[in-house]
């Protein structure tokens, strides 16, 4: 089991029954299933008997939480002879094989729990998840501890300058926290008075120099249960875990949205990340593509690497749409208030228009001549075609996606990639990322979403091969909302 | 019919190359022939300024450039106040003087007073070089009067112009109107110009047409450091509208005066324009024909200082050039 402290580890006793029926449900919906999208691996540095929690990427190597021994002449525990959990951090030696875990250490090593935690966006800043009385009552046994968040400085392997987060209490649980990528939001559980029930999401705004009051995230994303791991990824993404019903069992992990003011109904990862143990903890890099979990699905609490096969940029443009409209304008006749003449235009696609400065839209791309004819108003003569102008009107050169910008859960739609306008691309691959962890490819695909929310599509096209094997590859994005 | 092919081609020939020399043999006109005007206008100087001349004399430079060596002429068609052309005022009674003037005090630039933009003042400036006076001479009628030949060294020179002479023309009795047009001409008999000359004034009174088609052009130069324009016009007699055109200015339409009255407007100058010359068109009102409208003509940069008109236009006539601008614009 994952450290969860006190009114945390409660909560998912309650709950047990629940978990125990969607259990029975699991093969069925196994069943359902495609191939999944990711491939998870236990990390070699995950000890047998020992729990290794709540990774955090750094760059070459992985912080992780774990009640592991570091000497063999003491094993520190609690007061019920739990273990104590400690950081450390590991390297990776090659790409396949990693160093030995190195304790990253603080005043509260071996004193008190540490971890989960965080890295801000500098890089040395650590938040992580301690206890907050530190003093003679903590050594009392029948005292019980509640969990803070500190902030910390991290220098090689050291943690210094230890201070903690104003909106510690001694009367409830604060920890997980993750920072966003840039520094502005501080995102942590608790299960401090007035929330939706159990451990619930928080985010404080960093503003004038300080954490504001923490905000709940509301009960789109918090449930009765328990929600804590929150993960803030760059792509906006808040991934967290969840014993709520409706998961794969136990924790689960889930993602959820901010769109428009209003966080998305949290979708469940698929199958195997998600599994019928607990499964938490969830990070990943910028693209997606791989990152890191942790589960007890094997004898203790371990890491998982997990290695997406689904394909999502994370620098993809996002879709401009096409435009045929235009202003043309007599550049020197609209200096001046008033003149003795009268502009009129043709279009070159049969319209015309009256004036210095007129718009026109176009049906589509082509080839259109511009003719401007002037009436001097005084002599009545009519210079025809006193200038004229080509106007190439072309879409703009991208992958096109051309869907509907809203549809409804259970509702099949279209998604046409043949607008795409990539002159001498010869293009081999049109790969769609629906933005829920589904996938198809081909230049027309249709697609049914099972639940509301804002989706970013991505389109991925890429060529054949060229001379020299380059493969060229452009992705354009759009949101498209579905209602229930 | 051998004999009658060389001849057709012998006459095509001579059309052919008398179409090609005809602009030569025009001479230095003024007015220019782009100018399409008929004739310059001077009154008497008991005539009323109601009749288009506002101070019954006119100033006209001649410049000769530097490198012409030779001796030249100074024409003028219809000199006299009377016969075919000239505008009568009861019986013809009017005496004009003509007189050329060269040598120092000529230059406009350096002798403000020999433009001749204010009465009494001294526009009679630089040394006397010829002078006549003309009074109902049939002899003069419809023909020309040479002055002549002149020195080019006799002018004043100017770095930018060459060597500058003046005419000056004054109605000194009666109150007619003559209606007359210099050449300046290397040939006291034909008018052959003289290359690269050219004639300017500041204050340009002549006649309007009197047909509602012919337009009128006359084409100040915009000299360096002009911003805007001042353009003033005299006893338009309300007749129709005068059109600023440039490179950068399809028409703009200025105010015209009406009866013994000035009008002015105000017209800004692009960068581009400076250097180059504008064209001023002179459009008649269309309806009932205002006949025999004579009209004046100034312009100041500015500062107050007065802008040449040319009779042939520096840098040629100026052409509007529309500019089409198309930028993309979000769909309403």
């Amino acid at each position: 089991m994952p450290q969860i402290p006190g009114i945390f580890r409660s909560m998912l006793k309650k709950n047990l029954y629940i978990i125990i029926f969607f259990l029975t449900l699991s093969p069925v919906m196994v069943s359902a299933q495609q191939p999944s999208v990711y491939q998870v691996t236990r990390m070699s540095f995950s000890s047998g008997p020992y729990s290794e929690i709540s990774p955090v990427m750094v760059n070459d190597g992985v912080i992780f939480c774990s009640d592991r021994r570091t000497t063999g002449i003491r094993s520190r525990t609690t007061f019920e002879d739990k273990r104590l959990y400690n950081i450390f951090i590991i390297e990776r030696r090659d790409t396949s094989d990693w160093r030995k875990p190195v304790e990253i250490k603080s005043e509260r090593s071996f004193l008190f729990n540490n971890g989960p935690l965080c890295l801000a966006p500098d890089g040395r800043t650590v938040y992580f998840t301690s206890e907050v009385e530190t003093g003679k009552v903590t050594k009392k046994k029948n005292f019980v501890n509640h969990s803070g968040i500190f902030i910390t400085d991290l220098s090689g392997t050291t943690l210094s300058s230890m201070r903690p987060f104003q909106y510690n209490n001694t009367q409830y649980e604060v920890g997980h926290p993750s920072v966003s990528s840039d520094g502005k939001y501080l995102f942590f559980a608790s299960d401090m008075p007035g929330g939706q029930g159990g451990s619930d999401l928080y985010y404080c705004e960093w503003i004038n120099g300080q954490w504001s009051t923490p905000v709940n995230l509301g009960p789109k994303v918090n449930s009765s249960a328990s929600e804590n791991y929150p993960f803030m990824h760059p792509s906006g993404r808040l991934y967290f875990s969840s014993n709520r019903p409706g998961g794969k069992g136990r924790l689960d992990v889930y993602y959820t949205m901010l769109t428009m003011g209003s966080w998305d109904t949290p979708s469940l990862l698929p199958e195997p990340i998600n599994s019928p143990s607990d499964d938490f903890a969830f990070v990943a890099d910028d693209n997606l593509q791989t990152g890191y979990f942790s589960s007890n699905r094997g004898s203790s609490d371990d890491i998982y690497n997990f290695a997406s096969t689904i394909i999502r940029k994370s620098s993809c443009e996002t879709l401009v749409p096409n435009n045929y409209c235009y202003e043309f304008l007599e550049e020197n006749a609209v200096k001046w208030d008033t003149l003795p003449f009268r502009y009129e235009w043709k279009f070159g696609d049969g319209d015309r228009g009256i004036g210095a400065t007129v718009e026109h839209c176009y049906m589509g791309p082509g080839q259109y001549l511009i003719q401007l004819d002037v009436v001097n108003l005084i002599t009545k003569e009519v210079m025809y075609n006193e200038k004229t102008y080509n106007l190439l009107v072309t879409d703009v050169e991208q992958p096109y996606i051309s869907c509907p910008d809203q549809g409804a859960v259970g509702q099949r739609m279209r998604f046409s990639a043949d607008s795409t306008n990539l002159p001498g691309w010869n293009i081999d691959r049109y790969y769609w990322n629906f933005g829920d962890e589904t996938i198809a490819i081909g230049k027309e695909v249709d697609k049914t979403y099972l639940r509301p929310g804002t989706y970013n599509i991505q389109l991925i096209v890429s060529t054949v091969p060229e001379p020299g094997g380059v493969v060229r590859e452009a992705c354009v994005c759009k949101n498209i909302i579905i209602i229930r | 019919m051998k004999f009658d092919k060389k001849i057709y081609t012998l006459i095509l020939s001579l059309c052919l190359s008398w179409l090609f020399m005809a602009p030569r043999l025009l001479g230095q006109p003024v007015p220019g022939k782009d100018e399409n005007i008929t004739f310059l206008v001077t009154f008497g100087k008991l005539g009323e300024t109601s009749w288009g001349d506002d101070d019954f004399y006119q100033v006209w430079f001649f410049a000769i450039p530097r490198d012409f060596t030779q001796q030249f002429y100074i024409r003028i068609f219809d000199p006299d106040t009377g016969g075919e052309h000239d505008e009568i005022q009861g019986e013809f009674n009017t005496r004009s003087l003509f007189s050329v003037y060269g040598g120092q005090g000529v230059d406009p630039d350096r002798n403000e007073d020999s433009k001749g933009l204010h009465n009494g003042l001294n526009y009679k400036g630089g040394n006397l070089l010829a002078s006549r006076v003309f009074g109902g001479e049939p002899r003069y009628d419809n023909k020309y009067f040479t002055f002549g030949p002149f020195n080019p060294a006799a002018g004043d020179f100017n770095s930018k112009w060459g060597y500058i002479f003046k005419i000056v023309c004054e109605g000194i009795s009666g109150d007619d109107g003559n209606l007359y047009r210099y050449y300046l001409s290397r040939d006291p008999e034909n008018n052959i110009p003289i290359e690269g000359a050219n004639a300017f004034t500041y204050e340009y009174t002549f006649r309007m047409w009197n047909d509602f088609k012919s337009v009128a052009h006359i084409y100040p130069y915009i000299d360096t450091g002009v911003i805007y324009i001042r353009l003033r016009d005299f006893d338009w007699d309300n007749d129709g509208h005068i059109l600023v055109v440039s490179r950068y200015k399809q028409g703009i339409d200025a105010p015209i005066s009406n009866e013994d009255d000035w009008a002015e407007s105000r017209i800004a100058i692009e960068p581009p324009e400076v250097g180059s010359s504008l064209d001023f068109q002179f459009h008649k009102r269309q309806g009932e024909l205002v006949k025999n409208n004579n009209v004046v003509v100034t312009l100041e940069n500015q500062r107050g200082d007065a802008l040449q008109f040319f009779s042939s236009p520096i840098g040629g006539v100026p052409v509007y050039q529309a500019s089409i601008v198309v930028r993309k614009v979000k769909p309403k």
